[in-house]
């Protein structure tokens, strides 16, 4: 096997591996629309307002599934390892 | 070579940045095989539409509204305004109100794009970078103005001494991670989007429509409303006065 088919099959593995940090994001926003869901449920007038705070936290929860997803994109279409072997 | 067959397999995103050659930019700058990116000609696209649409909307005012339009438009800018005082309080409203409106209609006009055939340019780190850039002078430019050099400085050192280089690394990472993630959403859309095409090949009917419209369209409004509000918080947060 050569070194450039290694380094490029380590990167297809690693760019799946990346995507696993997928999971804590998945848990956090999943908490955070259940706890979103029982506030509604307490206090119904204050959906608006509750719903609102919800996605500003998704948003801020998805980061880190965000920088995972860009670690793995930079393996698969712009992989840094691969101008060592041309 | 591996790479190269890698690279020339037949499943293809718009991933990496295409460029359009303008024959007039030879011309202007006397350099052979000008090109520009493809989601810079997008952004010219959008500035047209919004430049057209809000001129028209903003032409003939009257102090009582007659026709439709102006209440279109009253109702737009009252909207943005409204949403602005909301968020970051009534002081904040005549100066932020246009800027913060201008960005999320060039936001959600930009990821729409993707479904008119042209590139998101959303989907590109850079113009994401310089929008998320623009916010990190903002709030530069509140703690300096209302905390004033020294209350600036001293927020490094807030609430204790050790704690600088962590707060200078939130300064930076801010921006960062407000950048990464209107571009990682968009990205991840287009890339899926892709995948699913070439999957399907050529039983690509409708699948790919329910698709579009969760990908591109509420992601648009989603990161479009997202993107402005953390805008907001991080410059309200800034602002060191007290009242």
């Amino acid at each position: 096997m050569d070194n450039l088919g290694f380094v490029c099959g380590a990167s297809a593995i690693g760019a799946g591996l990346a995507m696993i940090a997928g999971l804590g994001p998945g848990i956090g926003e999943g908490y955070c629309g259940g706890k979103a869901v029982e506030a509604i449920g307490r206090q119904p007038e204050a959906s608006g307002a509750v719903t609102k705070q919800m996605i500003i936290g998704d948003a801020l929860a998805e980061t880190t599934g965000i920088y995972s997803l860009i670690v793995a994109l930079l393996l698969m279409y712009a992989n840094p390892f691969i101008g060592n072997f041309k | 070579m591996l790479t190269e067959t890698m690279l020339m397999a037949e499943f293809t995103v718009d991933g990496p940045l295409r460029s359009i050659p303008l024959p007039f930019l030879e011309g202007l700058l006397g350099e052979e095989n000008a090109c520009i990116a493809e989601s810079v000609v997008s952004q010219w696209v959008v500035m047209l539409i919004l430049g057209v649409v809000f001129f028209i909307l903003g032409r003939n005012l009257k102090v009582k509204p007659e026709t439709k339009r102006q209440a279109a438009a009253e109702w737009i800018v009252g909207f943005f305004s409204g949403y602005v005082e909301e968020s970051m309080g009534p002081r904040y409203k005549r100066r932020y109100g246009p800027y913060i409106g201008a960005l999320f209609c060039f936001i959600f006009l930009s990821c729409l794009m993707g479904l008119f055939g042209l590139r998101n340019p959303t989907a590109d780190v850079s113009v994401t970078g310089s929008w998320a850039i623009v916010t990190f002078f903002l709030v530069l430019f509140t703690k300096i103005k209302t905390g004033g050099m020294k209350g600036y400085l001293h927020s490094f050192i807030d609430p204790m001494p050790f704690m600088i280089p962590f707060n200078i690394i939130g300064d930076f990472a801010n921006p960062i991670s407000q950048a990464l993630r209107l571009f990682g959403n968009n990205l991840s859309g287009m890339v899926i989007g892709g995948l699913i095409y070439f999957a399907l090949g050529s039983f690509a009917i409708a699948l790919p429509a329910v698709l579009s419209l969760y990908f591109d369209l509420f992601t648009a409004v989603i990161q479009s409303y997202i993107f402005v509000t953390l805008t907001m918080s991080y410059v309200a947060m800034a602002d060191m006065s007290e009242d």
